[in-house]
């Protein structure tokens, strides 16, 4: 990772400027009149108007940073909201395994922060974060310094390649551009696309990770949609899945029906692959009793919360998988009820999906808002709602609906009430395409 | 479970467009369809993706209880919700035509929906009977929405009133802070009586309703109950 590099480029260039820029520029927080102090060096105010309400920053343009600009704007107008994203458009990654089988396209996929901003009255940054100085309530970022009053944190995951023993840089970054997971961002989905259909023909390796990864039924949905892409263009690929847990996650036993009655002769499903190296040289995987070889393959490594969260010093010590230490019900970090953590770097351990991150979201708004007037809310589950493609031309679809409740014996989260509806068919293939639609209407267009 | 069958009567409001400089009238077109319920349980699938089989809603109120609900009332929703008249972003989709189909259609998925048991233990408000905040809801709701809603707060199908026994009380409270706030529009009675209330007396009038009860006869036996359309 070169982060840290250009991080402290930027410090050194951005200090050499700031006394160049930092006095008579329209962009000055005129209002506090302080000058943003970090680690003693002087940066540039952001370009952004200043601020007209309690201003509210949200890291990461997500579904759940979408969501929380939105609502945080229409449950409370008053607030100066600014969402920030280091990418320039936003790319789906929820339905994205049925665009690799053409089942949608990539408009339908892919949308605009601008209009986002516009439609629902926030200001957009393209941007990267850098640093936090949470006594002073500066966030700094690639293009200069914020003030806030509050911050929220939802920067979603990075993928965690230490839990299947890649353990060194080069071999690190030989897995993400060769074999890249496609879990976080555009780049990835569409390397795993061309693969997918220019798939030369021997064995093709997909993997499912442990731990509690983004998206439960994609790697297994993906699998389908795979199998029926090399049928569909008479690929001869053969498709060995291997899971790292003891069985099918979510959707058991209709994943391994549609396994079974249309894609017997290509998947091949291999639970308890405890992955512990990949030998990206020889294509080699290697697990505690076997090694299998490949010809190519979409390796998902096991995630964790995203390295932002342990850089501004927010992770949970004892975590494994790095995520915030945060109060479970309102979302703020355990000493500072200024800065909030959402979406898939949360510490509970909901789903990691976009259904999860929105309707959490909307609540949280509620939570700051709140907060904001001196009140409390009471809690509220977020929803796991999910589709899963199996068949395509059309496409038909399984889905899961779950809620959460808090068990207090336990002290801590369990589902509540839940709806399978594994029986596959089309009215659910064209139900999880509305899903979709209705979401991005939410958050970029209504 | 039991079909009854009514029909259903539907409004259409198109406006005729003519050239030049000419007003046009609105045209009013009253459609009646025969609901299908065999039809209406397999569109209802669509639905209980979200709803769930039972349509219960849930006890926060992000979902409304829209089991036993008035026909008329739930065709009323899905138009407004189709045509953007009523806002919700995420539900637009599904009742679009290309997803639930045609009037025929909505026609048959109301009359299914208001075939099914309500939930049996739905969400009160803080107040219980015997408190002064109940009271006062009590004679705010005989003066204020009984004369529409009914006495016992079951609505009336002929002319579209939701019925508002066995609703969540977080539902009614987030949909009348919509109302009061101008974000849900409904019609011009309904928004005078929100206008005219105080938040205090809107809490209490909304704590009043969640404890209407259910009759025994359209509510689910038990928290248990499923419905087997669905397992």
């Amino acid at each position: 990772m070169t982060k840290k590099i250009n991080r402290r480029t930027f410090l050194q260039s951005s200090a050499a400027l700031a006394t160049a820029t930092i006095s008579g520029q329209g962009y000055a927080q005129s209002t506090s009149g302080e000058s943003p102090v970090i680690g003693g060096k002087f940066s540039s105010p952001a370009p952004i108007p200043a601020k007209k309400g309690p201003r509210v920053v949200i890291v990461g343009g997500g579904w759940s940073g979408l969501t929380m600009a939105k609502y945080l704007k229409k449950t409370n107008p008053k607030f100066d909201v600014v969402l920030l994203d280091k990418n320039q458009q936003f790319v789906s990654c929820p339905i994205s395994n049925v665009w690799m089988a053409d089942q949608v396209n990539l408009d339908f996929l892919t949308h605009s922060y601008v209009e986002a901003a516009q439609n629902n009255d926030y200001l957009f940054l393209n941007a990267t974060a850098l640093e936090l100085d949470r006594t002073s309530k500066i966030l700094v970022t690639t293009l200069g310094s914020i003030k806030y009053d509050y911050l929220v944190v939802a920067p979603g995951i990075d993928y965690d390649y230490n839990r299947i023993g890649v353990d060194n840089p080069e071999d690190e970054y030989a897995l993400r551009m060769n074999y890249p997971a496609g879990f976080s961002s555009a780049s990835e989905i569409m390397a795993i696309k061309h693969k997918l259909h220019n798939f030369k023909g021997g064995t093709l390796v997909l993997t499912v990770p442990s731990g509690n990864y983004r998206c439960i039924a994609a790697p297994y949905e993906r699998a389908c949609m795979a199998a029926a892409i090399f049928k569909k263009h008479n690929i001869r690929g053969k498709i060995l899945l291997l899971d790292m847990n003891s069985d099918i996650r979510i959707k058991a036993e209709g994943f391994k029906k549609a396994f079974a009655e249309y894609y017997g002769n290509i998947i091949q499903y291999e639970p308890s692959a405890e992955i512990n190296g990949v030998r990206v040289v020889d294509k080699e995987i290697e697990t505690d009793f076997d090694s299998y070889q490949f010809d190519d393959a979409v390796i998902y490594p096991p995630v964790r919360a995203s390295s932002i969260i342990e850089e501004f010093g927010l992770s949970d010590e004892s975590s494994l998988q790095k995520e915030a230490a945060i109060d479970p019900f309102k979302y703020h970090l355990v000493d500072d009820e200024s800065v909030y953590v959402t979406g898939d770097s949360r510490s509970q351990p909901f789903s990691k999906s976009g259904n999860t991150a929105h309707s959490e979201a909307r609540y949280v708004a509620e939570v700051i808002s709140a907060h904001a007037d001196g009140k409390q809310i009471e809690w509220r589950s977020p929803q796991t709602m999910c589709f899963s493609g199996v068949r395509i031309d059309p496409l038909e679809s399984m889905s899961i609906i779950a809620f959460y409740k808090y068990d207090e014996a336990e002290k801590s989260f369990a589902f509540d009430r839940s709806h399978l509806m594994d029986k596959w068919n089309e009215r659910a293939g064209q139900a999880g395409l509305a899903w979709a639609e209705g979401m991005y209407r939410d958050m970029f267009y209504s | 479970m039991v079909f009854k069958s009514h029909s259903l009567a539907l409004l259409a409001l198109v406006l005729a467009s003519l050239l030049i400089n000419a007003v046009a009238e609105p045209v009013t077109i009253k459609l009646t369809f025969e609901p299908d319920l065999k039809n209406g349980q397999r569109i209802y699938e669509i639905c209980a993706s979200c709803h769930l089989p039972e349509g219960w809603g849930n006890n926060d109120g992000a979902y409304p209880q829209i089991a036993g609900q008035h026909q008329n009332v739930l065709i009323q929703q899905l138009l407004d919700i189709r045509s953007g008249q009523r806002e919700n972003p995420t539900m637009y989709p599904f009742v679009q035509e290309r997803t639930i189909g045609g009037y025929q259609s909505l026609a048959d998925v109301v009359a299914y929906i208001s075939t099914l048991p309500m939930h049996p233990q739905h969400s009160a408000g803080p107040w219980r009977d015997y408190s002064d905040e109940y009271k006062a809801g009590e004679v705010l709701y005989k003066q204020k929405c009984a004369s529409c809603h009914g006495n016992r707060g079951e609505g009336n199908n002929d002319t579209s009133t939701p019925k508002l026994y066995g609703q969540h009380y977080p539902y009614i409270k987030r949909q009348i802070n919509l109302v009061k706030s101008g974000q849900r529009i409904v019609n011009s009675l309904m928004q005078a009586v929100v206008q005219k209330l105080t938040d205090e007396q809107l809490k209490q009038v909304i704590n009043y309703i969640s404890y209407l009860p259910v009759p025994e006869e359209e509510r689910a036996p038990s928290l248990n109950w499923r419905n087997t359309d669905f397992y």
